[in-house]
């Protein structure tokens, strides 16, 4: 009885997945020297940002405090010349939007009494709700050795576990690398739009070594175990679930960035948006581009 | 078709998601979720050793710290150590900024206490067998009673004899040991009669305090740091009062450990050697105690400005003489102070975020495949994930904070991550035969599960690091993710590939 109507809907589905891999075609007809070469391109470009120009690190880890007003609607640079002058310090404001609420956020250096910038932004703004933060420079210190550490030892744990899975060096190697470029590209891109770098956005780069894992094992069994189709259908096969996948994710990231207005969440989306958008070029270009290489220069029927 | 129905439901796989899925809804109604303090509002404070201390030592700082915010009458208090040396403290329901500083008093006091007279300590915190509810009076002077042991009554009675209105004074965390470098006026004021009380002929603060606590004192006359930090050996640290605050820096690069008394806000001479020293009193001694006679009911008393300040002062009184001293001395190194109304607004956000990114995971995958038949499978099971989530959250009493719904976030992210390879696998099998499709189907799920079981390993990997080695709040972010994608590759992920391949009509 079904069987029937389910066919009918079969090609629907196959002529939008056939018209996407059309699209992506040039990208598996690709010059694989080109594929690897322009990665690395942009991976070095991101270092060099990086020297240039750090993401700046957040109250979290440097120590200073935070004011969050909600439901206030400013011009930030006014109520920055105010505050810093009331207070004797100088405080840096931001200003925030969400779907509800908008606001202001204050920073100011470490030692400064939040109670009073509150006291004069109530004087100011008596309907806005108030939360504050404040963290000692010695804290921040142990916060970001403790970061660095994360990053390290999940990296390495990561690695062991990619070895474990293929145990063959170049595609593990590969895959690792492509990790550690989506990181540097996502960090670099934090530099460019000033985003700080907190425990929050540490978590999210964390995060990221799952997310681009994920996409280059794909590819990587997906060429790596498949006998029965030639390395240009099974890239396209590949490329095309990875493309529904990682759409999908900076859909949804996309979606969490504009509703919340929580900075933690907020910063965690972008983050992941800035690393998903490289790994997209890493795994697809450059993993794919070493991966050809690989199994071309490779005896047939040689992998399993 | 309705036989294929009743073997899809009786699979093991969608029978245990069923049954994870009705639990997890029961646990949820039963047992209503808890948030953390930056939904539910609050105060989370990150304190610090003073240094590394082991983990029996730790333990103890943790009970004991337990136990006095349970007596300053606070619900939902969560004490937790983190490595050798950071304390992390959320209580719930905080409402008021003064709260949140009492909080932060009570743990920055080590709450070593000292009763001397005339030189001699008579008495500690060990001494302290009861403490009685303090008093507050209209003129914002306060009073906490408290009985102390019979040695140390008998000790007071024995040195105070045929000695009327000589001082006694008390001490909360003085710095012991210590060299004292003040100005000139400060030094001249502690040699006075100042601190005597009603007795000019009885030893002068400065001596009392030497002989009692070995802490000694010199007039700053513009010594090199050098010069200082020779005087100061043997020395436990150095406390500056009233002197240029550059000094600080130059002991501690001659790694000298220093503290410098802040003078506050018209605080006078008088009012910062008090607190430089942590000093209660000095009170003079009434008569009838002079008579050799033992008094074991004493107390404790100061007066503050207004009577907010007196309350604060008198409760954390009350709570350090009642829960005894801590073992090591702790510094706040970080707070947040977020208000409950503020927290009912993140809450609702959370949930329309979450709606949000569902909703949108269904338009893209529908997008993509231009079938419902896949869109709402996979939604739902993103769903379902997140139930299932949430109900072992209610079920183990986790406190769900913001980290933690970013890692539900993140778990969920590869939970439609992996539905898409599983789909993927299924729908390319369509061009082949039916029968080589049947023996490939295998083949294909086999690698599609190597994909997410290599997957869901890196980040359980990677997250495991996190959740062991990161202090402060982001446990909660690692716990939830390594939760979801264990949920994820157990549950949700096997009974996705069972319904998919029978709305597909793979099977």
């Amino acid at each position: 009885m079904s069987k029937p109507k389910k066919n009918s809907k079969l090609p629907a589905t196959g002529s939008v997945k056939a018209k996407e891999r059309e699209k992506l075609r040039f990208l598996a007809r690709m010059d694989y020297k080109k594929m690897i070469t322009y990665p690395l391109i942009v991976f070095i470009v991101a270092l060099l940002l990086l020297a240039v120009h750090f993401p700046t690190l957040g109250i979290d880890l440097r120590g200073g405090v935070v004011v969050t007003a909600y439901g206030v609607q400013t011009n930030p640079d006014q109520l920055a010349k105010e505050l810093s002058r009331d207070l004797g310090v100088e405080v840096r404001v931001e200003s925030f939007t969400g779907v509800e609420t908008s606001g202001v956020r204050i920073y100011a250096p470490a030692g400064t009494d939040p109670a009073q910038i509150i006291k004069i932004m109530k004087e100011k703004y008596p309907n806005a709700k108030y939360t504050h933060s404040e963290v000692q420079p010695t804290f921040g210190e142990i916060a970001q050795k403790q970061g660095m550490k994360a990053i390290v030892l999940a990296f390495i744990g990561m690695a062991v576990v990619v070895f474990l899975f293929f145990r063959d060096p170049v595609p593990s190697m590969t895959i690792i690398f492509s990790a550690l470029s989506d990181m540097t590209i996502a960090v670099a891109l934090m530099g460019i739009f000033g985003i700080e770098l907190t425990t929050a956005t540490i978590a999210a780069l964390l995060m990221l070594i799952g997310y681009t894992v994920d996409s280059n094992i794909l590819l990587t069994t997906k060429l790596l175990r498949r006998k029965e189709d030639t390395i240009e259908d099974a890239y396209l096969s590949a490329v095309s679930t990875g493309f529904t996948m990682s759409t999908t994710t900076l859909g949804a990231l996309l979606v969490l960035w504009l509703i919340s207005t929580s900075q933690t969440i907020d910063n965690i989306a972008i983050v992941l948006i800035f690393g998903l958008l490289a790994d997209f070029m890493n795994t697809w270009i450059l993993n794919a581009g070493v991966l050809k290489w690989y199994l071309s220069r490779k005896p047939q029927g040689g992998s399993t | 078709m309705k036989r294929k129905t009743k073997r899809l439901l009786l699979n093991w796989r969608v029978l245990l998601l069923i049954l994870f899925l009705t639990g997890s809804i029961a646990t949820l109604a039963l047992k209503p979720l808890t948030f953390g303090i930056d939904i539910a509002g609050g105060v989370a404070l990150v304190a610090q050793t003073e240094h590394p201390v082991d983990s029996n030592t730790m333990q103890i700082v943790v009970t004991s710290l337990q136990k006095r915010l349970n007596t300053l009458g606070l619900r939902d208090i969560t004490v937790e150590a983190q490595g050798d040396q950071i304390v992390l403290v959320k209580v719930a329901n905080v409402s008021t900024e003064e709260q949140a500083n009492q909080i932060k008093a009570v743990i920055e006091n080590q709450g070593v206490f000292y009763m001397e007279f005339n030189g001699v300590v008579f008495g500690t915190g060990k001494d302290v067998e009861y403490v009685g509810i303090y008093q507050i009076k209209p003129d914002n002077s306060w009073a906490v009673p408290f009985r102390i042991s019979k040695k140390a009554a008998e000790k007071f009675a024995e040195l105070a004899k045929g000695k009327p209105g000589w001082p006694v004074d008390m001490f909360l965390d003085p710095p012991v040991n210590s060299l004292l470098v003040v100005s000139g006026k400060i030094y001249h004021l502690m040699n006075s009669t100042e601190f005597n009380a009603e007795a000019p002929q009885a030893p002068t603060l400065m001596e009392r305090i030497n002989r009692a606590l070995n802490i000694s004192a010199i007039a700053y006359s513009n010594q090199s740091a050098e010069e200082i930090a020779k005087l100061a050996q043997g020395k436990q640290k150095v406390v500056l009062i009233d002197v240029p605050q550059e000094l600080q820096k130059e002991l501690e690069d001659l790694n000298v450990t220093v503290s410098y008394i802040q003078r506050g806000p018209g605080e006078s001479d008088h009012q910062l050697v008090v607190k430089a020293l942590g000093l209660y009193g000095p009170y003079a001694v009434g008569e009838g105690l002079t008579v050799g006679k033992p008094q074991q009911d004493v107390q404790i008393s100061g007066k503050a400005p207004n009577r907010v300040v007196a309350e604060q002062e008198a409760s954390t009184i009350y709570t350090v003489l009642k829960s005894g001293s801590l073992p090591v001395k702790l510094n706040v190194v970080g707070m947040q102070f977020i208000s409950p109304r503020l927290g009912e607004d993140f809450k609702n956000q959370a949930l329309y975020a979450g709606l949000g990114a569902l909703l949108t995971v269904l338009a893209i995958i529908y997008f993509h495949y231009r079938r419902w038949k896949i869109a709402i499978p996979v939604a739902s099971t993103s769903l379902f994930e997140v139930i299932i989530i949430l109900g072992f959250a209610a079920l183990i009493n986790w406190n769900l904070d913001l980290p933690s719904i970013a890692g539900i976030i993140a778990a969920i992210g590869t939970g439609v991550d992996q539905q898409v390879v599983i789909t993927d696998e299924l729908l390319s099998g369509d061009r082949s035969t039916r029968i080589a499709r049947r023996s490939s189907i295998l083949k294909r799920m086999g690698r599609a599960f190597f994909v997410i079981f290599a997957s869901a390993a890196t980040t359980i990997t990677a997250m495991s690091f996190l959740l062991v080695y990161f202090v402060g709040t982001l446990k909660g972010f690692a716990f939830t993710t390594i939760l979801g994608v264990l949920i994820g590759i157990l549950i949700t992920r096997p009974a996705y590939a069972e319904i998919a391949k029978y709305l597909l009509g793979e099977d």
